[in-house]
């Protein structure tokens, strides 16, 4: 089999490393790629460390904000959120668990209860959305844990593969609180295909997922 | 576990929060029976936090980290949980804040549950044998069996069940358990035909 190993890469070169079939990228070179945002959220919880808050804050708090803005909010009202969003964070950082979510899923889920709690006002907002942390389940498996942190660059891939028209649909189902009916109206295209283009988009994204939750 | 669930579509919606109220209290009674939607409905949000991680950032205000460093040292506000009002529901249902039960017709109760947003929620007991009223769909309709079951014409729904038609019933849902069938229902909007028909006409 040594002839199939690579040479040793020569010192000093900046030859990237060929990523060959499904090799599993480290932590320890992810980390090169991006910073370690679960590292950060537990830094905070574990120190109430300011400046991992503060890169957590640099990189979340602006895209809150846009998502805030895309779903019909106000400046003042996504600014609001948005700052409310990272208070939560770091309020409940300590709640985080790397193995069930990835950082910016996390980030999302915050993100979204409380714009739920401020476009409803309603006096038990809690209720709403079911804490998954709170429903029984099957312990996940080991092989599972292992691949949550790939998730995002894999839902990434998959949104890649939707078509345009898609991932129009998707969007506006995501950041909108519309119905069918009214993407039909925003887009100009006939309600069955408005449909037919959500089912087939979330059809291929969650067969594209279906193991990773 | 459950043999009927709610689509692919309706599942994103609820995990993107974007499905309204009465809907989405209709879908999360559903998810404490059936832990395979809890899964989807988490990659859902997973797919979430992938287009939040890809959206172009927009500035916030010049002081925003600072005031929300400020407010780090505030402790925290105690979360009141919402009280326990229905023992006997699901949650999260337990936690809802309903109407009265109405006769609606024979054999037929509504109970209103008190909901924002587009949709219009609430509890439906059928007796035995009876049929649900008929009625054609606009928009989205929800229905999660609690107690009892209930036929159509794509099979029969049990306790945790749900019922996402996708055209009008032709065919009427009947009750086929011997005890009173009670689903939670929320739908964005409805034309009853028959007796319901005519009183939603008039209070329209």
């Amino acid at each position: 089999m040594a002839i199939l190993a690579e040479p040793p890469p020569r010192r000093g070169t900046a030859r990237p490393r060929r990523v060959l079939g499904f090799r599993r990228v480290s932590q320890a070179e992810r980390t090169v790629v991006e910073p370690d945002h679960a590292a950060l959220i537990r830094a905070i919880a574990d120190r109430a460390d300011h400046e991992a808050f503060a890169t957590l804050f640099g990189q979340f708090a602006p895209r809150v904000k846009a998502w805030m803005l895309r779903s019909g909010a106000t400046d003042g009202t996504a600014e609001e959120l948005a700052q409310e969003t990272m208070l939560t964070v770091w309020r409940k950082a300590a709640l985080y668990d790397r193995d069930k979510a990835a950082p910016a899923t996390w980030i999302f889920t915050i993100a979204r209860n409380l714009r739920i709690d401020a476009v409803r006002r309603e006096r038990h907002p809690d209720s709403l959305l079911v804490d998954p942390a709170d429903a029984p389940e099957a312990p996940p498996q080991a092989d599972q844990l292992l691949h949550k942190s790939d998730t995002e660059t894999r839902i990434k891939r998959a949104l890649s593969t939707l078509s345009a028209d898609q991932v129009e649909v998707v969007q506006l189902a995501f950041f909108q609180d519309k119905p069918h009916s009214e993407i039909e109206r925003t887009l100009k295209i006939p309600l069955g295909t408005v449909k037919s283009r959500l089912r087939l988009a979330m059809a291929r994204l969650r067969s594209a997922l279906e193991d990773l939750a | 576990m459950s043999d009927h669930h709610p689509s692919d579509t309706t599942l994103a919606l609820y995990a993107a929060g974007t499905l309204p109220e009465g809907l989405a209290m209709v879908v999360a009674t559903h998810l404490t029976f059936c832990p395979d939607c809890r899964r989807i409905s988490r990659t859902f949000e997973a797919t979430g936090g992938a287009i939040l991680s890809d959206l172009a950032p927009v500035a916030m205000a010049g002081d925003a980290l600072t005031r929300v460093l400020a407010r780090t040292a505030e402790p925290a506000p105690a979360q009141a949980s919402p009280a326990l009002r229905n023992v006997g529901l699901p949650a999260p249902l337990d936690r809802c804040d309903f109407g009265r039960w109405w006769p609606v017709a024979p054999g037929l109760r509504w109970r209103p549950m008190r909901v924002s947003g587009r949709a219009w929620a609430g509890l439906l007991a059928v007796a035995p044998g009876r049929s649900m009223p008929r009625h054609g769909h606009d928009g989205l309709e929800l229905a999660c069996v609690l107690r009892g079951s209930f036929v159509d014409a794509h099979g029969r729904y049990a306790a945790g069940d749900i019922s996402e038609p996708e055209h009008d019933h032709d065919i009427p849902p009947r009750v086929d358990s011997n005890g009173t069938c009670v689903c939670v229902i929320a739908t964005e909007g409805v034309r009853m035909r028959g007796v319901l028909g005519s009183l939603q006409r008039m209070f329209a």
